[in-house]
């Protein structure tokens, strides 16, 4: 990519719109790098529609695909409904993903899941996860103050926190304090006194039997002093107060720049000043990820490759190149293995991500995931198959095939000695003593997703 | 200048191209290498933590044989002086723990007495998401103990696994790191590289392919990414090569010793390794009824397992680098229920066992007659156990994951 005529640190530049010129071409690893970050990766014919779309185009559709996305998860809202166990939550939302017609809906609700993270073990429940997740999702691309006032009133969100009985008696912090150091503005900006007050004006809140109730006499009506304001404040107003405050919108800000543009480097406070000004105004989540995913920033060295994929996208990113479906029961469940256990989060912080997914286990892991799913039988039998979609795409050569798949996964950004070597080791072994093609070309597949470049998103 | 096992598989197994490319030969100098031994100056030691689910009676474990309270109270339960493998004139262990006997006698195997928490808790949750946490003053605490010691030695450029849960349960929270991915695991196999149908080339192309430089790399991220398939081919590969050949006795925490001593011989890093007995279904140690059979069982199946273990590191020359831990959410009411069983109740011994203990019965046993709510009041707070494990034993910080420093007992030879 060309460095020279990047200003990375130049607001003005950095947040104008990408125009692709001779300079800084639209090309297949562009496309790659926006189906990574705004979607769970794509296939073939998803990468050549962007092509000769160009990235503005391609973005409409990703922002507001034409497909009907409101009855597609009503009907899958429906099956969740079905739901007996936390575990097959797990794989309806699995599925949800790789079906979707608007994966950058889900990519924002994986997002809000590690934001508002909360452990479905801890809740009990397969209603209130549910219930939980639709919320997450209904504003995923919607407003953060819609977003922020449901999870003031979740149950899931209360029982998790042990904040679900709160007497005027016995304020608790327990929902007072995540919501001011981890939800919105992080620690440091408010006072032991600022929770403490803030708990005063949660009090009156009850999770029974699963439901939310306001017990008025239970609620502690006198006045209190929140950063700096007073008055006889409610649940609602904390949630407005902290609203207020610019380190909420900065702190949002940061966290969707780690998520959509760059894990490596903290932006400096100049770079996203605009971005953290326009945000507070509405907390519309929809513009500010459109902006930052419509970015010179976004499609500039600065953001390529400067993120690990979490355990998801790695897998979605091999079930979305291959055009299938796998079972995501089983899925789920080594996902987990992987350190990504959703509806399960670690803790209130959610997933730390980026050099932390990565250990010996991890890897390994993710190799034997590979292996699993592209060897064409076992758990996952043999729903994905490399030498298939290159065939279906015309490649029937072996060698033709494999410049496919590197095309396919790696948007061919793989320094050419690396390639070389796969291709000559693959023509040349062959432990079975057979020349089966498709086996071949299986293990070509495999070698390619467990190279470290596939774990870059 | 002392050559390091760890120095001497970096330069037989971790560079050559060559090598890695002939399958057969790096198994062969891994094993080679594993049997020479002599450790190295850097921290290695491991911890093995034991969890007894349920709530473990240590009054019928360490037994206080010689106390007319013991047998006053337990007119069915207790056990008769005659059995008891006698340690002094008032405790011995159990009937059918004469495997620790045997290691106690040999000093490899420690007795803490009267040990628990402030703020007890008498449910089972409770109790031991105390124990689980390390935190007895936030009931709400997300994180374990072993989880933040995990996170506090990690380092961004490094790739090393630094716990491990090894078990069929799901995973304790003891071990929930904030940050660091902890893999639970119930055989070595699901840390070995699982190759392809057909694959002949497996793990050495995978490592080659990682090693191999790329023009014009300027992303740090992918820079790791290399280094860590690198280390985790290698680590494969060394777990896969240290193959356990000893005999265990043919009990489930046996396995997951066998395991877990696998592991260690594989010299892969990991430092923490977190097990359980006890919580895969009926049958644990808690027993309201009829508790005799049943957790006679479970104490010999632990003494029988953890002996193999010690054995078998004792004859790899590894022992000096293990310490096992035992704990349990509570122990149990000095008195029987009528129903020939007991209740929950509070202080009970934590077991320790490895090869530089300095052995014997640490602190008195607490009284059977000064009680709170019928059960053994603590005199060691748990936390002071911890802290001599992470400071003394690990080589952490234990304020960093207790939050205050907590007075280390003087149980250890290091």
């Amino acid at each position: 990519m060309a460095a020279h005529i990047e200003k990375p640190s130049d607001p003005g530049w950095a947040w104008a719109a990408y125009e692709p010129d001779a300079l800084r071409p639209w090309n297949l690893a562009q496309a790659g790098h926006l189906y990574r970050r705004a979607a769970f990766g794509a296939g073939w014919d998803q990468l050549q529609r962007a092509l000769s779309d160009g990235p503005q185009r391609t973005l409409d559709n990703l922002l507001s695909p034409h497909a009907d996305t409101e009855a597609f998860n009503l009907a899958h809202d429906d099956y969740e409904a079905s739901a007996g166990s936390v575990d097959e939550l797990r794989a309806w939302w699995l599925r949800r993903m790789i079906q979707t017609p608007h994966p950058l809906m889900e990519k924002m609700t994986l997002f809000w899941h590690s934001h508002f993270a909360t452990d479905g073990a801890a809740v009990k429940g397969v209603r209130l996860m549910q219930q939980h997740v639709r919320l997450l999702r209904g504003q995923a691309l919607g407003s953060f103050e819609r977003l922020l006032e449901g999870i003031s009133r979740d149950p899931a969100v209360l029982l998790w926190l042990g904040a679900d009985a709160n007497r005027k008696a016995l304020p608790g912090e327990n929902f007072a304090r995540p919501l001011m150091e981890t939800f919105t503005m992080g620690p440091g900006h408010g006072t032991e006194k600022d929770i403490q007050e803030a708990s005063r004006a949660f009090t009156g809140w009850f999770v029974l039997r699963g439901e939310l109730r306001f017990i008025p006499r239970e609620h502690d009506g006198n006045i209190k002093r929140i950063l700096g304001r007073e008055g006889n404040f409610t649940s609602d107003d904390v949630v407005r107060i902290v609203l207020e405050q610019p380190a909420t919108s900065e702190r949002l800000v940061r966290k969707l720049y780690r998520w959509l543009i760059c894990e490596t480097e903290e932006p400096d406070a100049i770079l996203i000043a605009p971005l953290v000004e326009s945000f507070a105004k509405d907390y519309s989540v929809s513009r500010l990820v459109e902006t930052m995913l419509r970015s010179n920033l976004f499609f500039s060295s600065s953001a390529y490759c400067r993120r690990i994929k979490c355990p998801v996208e790695f897998a979605l990113g091999i079930v979305k190149g291959l055009e299938g479906m796998v079972s995501t029961t089983r899925l789920a469940h080594d996902l987990a293995g992987l350190g990504q256990n959703l509806y399960h989060p670690p803790t209130v912080k959610g997933w730390t991500g980026g050099r932390h997914w990565i250990n010996s286990a991890t890897m390994v892991g993710r190799y034997n995931l590979a292996s699993a799913l592209l060897q064409g039988s076992g758990p996952y039998a043999d729903e994905l198959s490399p030498p298939g979609v290159a065939q279906k795409h015309g490649r029937s050569t072996f060698e033709s095939a494999a410049r496919f798949l590197v095309g396919l996964f790696l948007q061919d950004d793989l320094d050419s000695n690396v390639y070389d070597t796969l291709l000559k080791t693959a023509q040349t072994a062959d432990g079975a003593g057979n020349d089966d093609p498709a086996g071949l070309l299986r293990r070509f597949a495999h070698a390619v997703i467990t190279l470290p470049e596939f774990h870059l998103a | 200048m002392s050559c390091t096992r760890r120095d001497f598989l970096k330069t037989t197994v971790g560079t050559s191209t060559l090598l890695s490319f002939a399958p057969a030969a790096p198994d062969f100098l891994i094993r080679a290498a594993v049997a020479a031994a002599p450790r190295r100056d850097e921290r290695d030691t491991v911890l093995v933590m034991i969890q007894l689910s349920g709530g473990n009676d240590g009054l019928n474990a360490a037994v206080p044989y010689g106390d007319d309270e013991y047998g006053r109270n337990r007119p069915t339960l207790a056990l008769p002086p005659k059995d008891v493998h006698k340690i002094n004139s008032l405790v011995g262990f159990h009937p059918r723990m004469g495997a620790f006997m045997r290691l106690y006698k040999a000093g490899y195997l420690s007795i803490v007495q009267g040990v628990g928490s402030p703020n007890s808790d008498r449910s089972h949750d409770g109790a031991m998401r105390i124990w689980h946490t390390g935190d007895p003053d936030q009931p709400h605490r997300q994180t374990g103990w072993l989880g933040r010691a995990a996170d506090s030695i990690w380092r961004a450029n490094r790739a090393e696994t630094s716990a491990v849960f090894v078990g069929p349960i799901a995973q304790p929270l003891g071990v929930n790191a904030e940050n660091v991915i902890v893999p639970s695991i119930r055989s070595p196999r699901e840390l070995m590289a699982n190759r392809m149908p057909g694959d002949a080339n497996g793990e050495s192309l995978w490592k080659h392919a990682a090693e191999l430089p790329r023009a014009n790399q300027g992303n740090p991220l992918l820079d790791f990414l290399q280094r860590c398939t690198v280390r985790a081919c290698a680590d494969a590969r060394r777990i896969e090569a240290a193959t356990n050949a000893a005999q265990y006795p043919p009990f489930q925490l046996a396995g997951t010793l066998h395991t877990v001593a696998q592991l260690i011989r594989s010299d892969i890093g990991v430092r923490i390794f977190f097990t359980e007995l006890g919580g895969g279904g009926i049958g644990g140690f808690d027993n309201h009824a009829n508790q005799l059979g049943n957790h006679c069982a479970l104490l010999h199946q632990l003494s029988e397992s953890v002996a193999a273990f010690i054995d078998d590191l004792e004859r790899e020359k590894l022992l000096d680098r293990v310490l096992v831990m035992t704990f349990s959410e509570f122990g149990r009411t000095v008195s029987e229920n009528g129903r020939r069983g007991t209740d929950h109740g509070a202080a009970a011994p934590v077991f320790l066992a490895g090869g530089r203990l300095k052995g014997g019965l640490v602190g008195a046993h607490p009284s059977l007659t000064d009680l709170d709510g019928g059960a053994l009041k603590f005199h060691t707070d748990f936390r002071r156990v911890y802290a001599t494990v992470l400071d003394r034993w690990l080589g952490f910080e234990s304020p960093v994951v207790l939050d205050r420093q907590f007075e280390p007992l003087d149980i250890l030879n290091v």
